[in-house]
């Protein structure tokens, strides 16, 4: 899968594809660091991904406000969007689902689980149909 | 003598005769006249007399007949003649005692009496005297005597007559309509709120804590219509709901208004307006009670504008809560993978001592980040909106067995059925399981028993958490409730649980109170106020 990570902490970014290589997954994975690069390289990329894994605290534009953006595009709506999140904010959590998304990951503590939880959410969108072009 | 004498004689002799007979005659006439006047006379007399004789028994008739009290008295009150009537209102019988009927009167009324006396003596009649007098039982009496002077036939007073009316009755009505209208008057002049009697918007009447809140004097506000004083921008509303009563839509209103007082200047009150229909259902006054509300509203507005503040900075807390929790807990998540790594990565290259550091990091690490999260609920007990629900508290207590870690050994046990009680879900399910939980860690007995119960009274339910643990030294009875006072040193430990549970009782209005001994056990008992 074309794998779309927006976040902005280095050591994530470094945590998911220890996760992936160390699982033999083969999913490409694009990163960006806020959601004006993440829209910025949407519009200009003529093949969309087919997953976005979010975070929420973000600089420039923060999760919330990219995920609401993209709702509102005719094409980019479609892509299942999942949050990966340390944040327990019962509204933020509302507030992600009212507006739309495909799941809603807290960050674990231990990076062992954090491991477990990537390896499911992966696996499960890899036997979806997903929306391509 | 000479026959000329002689004839001269005769001739008056003969004038004589005839002057004689003459007067005989007129004699005889006058005396037959006099004789028909006698006559006449006597048959006038006699029928005067008839008719005195009749007119007399007439009067003794009536005298008798009068149903009244009827009394004649001479001119210093002393009774000459009373009808039975009288002698059984009064209680007294001229003919049996002296009555003076001066002596009746009753002290307040002496100085009236005398008035009116001087006033009949003048005049001939007096026409509604009214006194308070005293009967021979004692009773006091209200009487209404209308009389008049009796003459003799030199046109000199010398007696009186009256007729008495018993209006005690009619007296006491009044006296209590009197009364009733003064405790009235007192309730209306000393009522907090503002009073206004009108008739289609014309003033009638007005209690002096309206003229003292309009700033006029008695009277002034009589010609005035309830226009003349309400604010212009009130006066259409006003007449449109006045119009809606006057037709009988409406029987009451109760509207929020400015008034204009006599200097002009303004004030806002509450105005609750009833209608008083007639017999016919016509609406023949309002009343209105006026209640100056300038400063409950300013202070209403004051509440609602600092509520809002509240409620912003409330939130704006929570939300610095959850951004402090997230800024602080994320870095404890890239410290975590990065020892990890470390021990993944060089397990050849670290001896057994960095294998364990890196171990001692991760706990570190992992009761950090459970310090956060217990912070971050800390402050969100009383900043976090409440949502009021129906909860089952067996069903909480089962949640929590399967949720947190019990041991093989530990049993969480219900002693009787748990009841359902109003509360917020989170706070409670918090406040449940941290006592239970706290229960379950420190249990070093063989068997662990921790056992739930409750009891219900009319304000509270009051529940107990017993547990056969390690107990608590009794010097922290009290610190325990406390913010981050831990009693041992275990990893999962933040010394925040039982704060959290003081807080959401604290904010149920209940009571948290701990018995314990050491080595043998500790009961919580804690009350939740019934919402």
């Amino acid at each position: 899968m074309n794998i779309l990570f927006i976040e902005d902490d280095a050591i994530e970014s470094l945590k998911l594809h220890r996760t992936i290589t160390k699982l033999g997954m083969r999913h490409k994975i694009q990163n960006a660091h806020n959601g004006e690069e993440a829209l910025a390289m949407l519009n200009s990329s003529d093949q969309p991904p087919d997953l976005i894994l979010l975070d929420l605290n973000m600089p420039r534009m923060n999760g919330i406000e990219f995920l609401e953006v993209l709702k509102q595009d005719e094409k980019l709506k479609y892509l299942p969007t999942i949050i990966l999140t340390t944040s327990r904010n019962r509204a933020d959590l509302l507030e992600c689902f009212r507006i739309g998304i495909a799941g809603y990951i807290i960050k674990p503590l231990k990076y062992a689980e954090y491991e477990s939880k990537l390896k499911r959410v992966l696996e499960y969108w890899e036997i979806n149909e997903l929306v391509k072009g | 003598m000479d026959n000329k004498e002689v004839l001269l004689l005769k001739k008056a002799l003969e004038r004589q005769k005839k002057a004689r007979i003459q007067a005989e005659q007129i004699l005889e006439q006058k005396s037959k006249e006099l004789y028909d006047v006698t006559r006449h006379l006597q048959g006038v007399n006699e029928r005067l007399e008839y008719l005195l004789n009749e007119k007399a028994s007439e009067l003794d008739g009536v005298f008798i007949n009068i149903i009244d009290p009827y009394v004649v008295m001479d001119l210093d009150f002393n009774v000459i003649n009373m009808n039975a009537s009288a002698k059984e209102f009064l209680g007294y019988d001229h003919t049996t005692a002296s009555i003076n009927l001066a002596a009746l009167v009753h002290k307040d009324y002496v100085e009236y009496t005398a008035h009116s006396m001087k006033s009949l003596m003048e005049i001939g009649t007096l026409k509604n005297y009214r006194a308070k007098i005293m009967v021979k039982d004692g009773t006091e009496k209200f009487v209404q005597i209308n009389s008049s002077l009796i003459y003799d036939k030199e046109n000199n007073p010398i007696a009186a007559q009256g007729i008495i009316r018993d209006i005690t009755k009619e007296w006491e009505t009044k006296e209590l309509l009197r009364q009733q209208k003064k405790q009235l008057d007192i309730i209306v002049e000393n009522s907090p709120l503002g009073i206004v009697l009108t008739d289609r918007g014309r003033i009638i009447k007005t209690n002096s804590t309206f003229r003292t809140m309009m700033g006029y004097k008695e009277g002034e506000l009589q010609q005035k219509c309830v226009k003349d004083i309400s604010s212009p921008e009130d006066v259409e509303n006003s007449a449109s709901l006045m119009e809606e009563m006057n037709t009988g839509k409406l029987d009451n209103f109760t509207v929020v208004k400015k008034y204009v007082r006599k200097d002009r200047s303004e004030f806002l009150a509450k105005t609750a307006v009833s209608a008083f229909k007639n017999r016919e259902g016509k609406v023949e006054y309002q009343v209105a009670m006026i209640e100056d509300i300038t400063e409950q509203r300013s202070l209403e507005l004051q509440k609602e504008k600092l509520l809002k503040e509240l409620e912003h900075s409330n939130k704006g807390l929570q939300e610095y809560a959850h951004i402090v929790s997230h800024d602080l807990k994320s870095p404890l998540r890239s410290i975590s993978a990065l020892a990890t790594w470390l021990s993944e990565d060089h397990k050849h290259v670290l001896n057994e001592q960095g294998v364990n550091n890196l171990v001692m990091m991760q706990e570190k690490i992992e009761a950090m980040d459970s310090l956060i999260d217990g912070v971050l609920k800390y402050s969100s007990i009383d900043i976090g909106s409440l949502e009021i629900g129906r909860i089952d508290l067996n069903a909480i207590v089962n949640n929590i067995r399967e949720i947190i870690f019990v041991p093989e050994h530990v049993r969480i046990v219900m002693l009787n059925p748990l009841p359902e009680i109003q509360a917020d879900h989170t706070r409670i399910h918090q406040l449940f399981q941290n006592i239970i939980s706290n229960a379950v860690n420190h249990i070093e007995a063989d068997k662990g028993l921790v056992t739930v119960s409750s009891k219900e009274t009319a304000t509270h339910w009051h529940f107990k958490i017993e547990d056969n643990g390690v107990g608590i030294p009794e010097e922290y009875h009290k610190k325990i409730f406390e913010v981050f006072q831990s009693l041992n040193s275990q990893q999962h430990s933040t010394g925040i649980g039982l704060s959290i549970v003081k807080k959401i009782v604290d904010l149920y209005e209940g009571e948290i109170s701990l018995q314990s001994e050491v080595a043998k056990g500790t009961v919580f008992n804690f009350s939740i106020k019934k919402l």
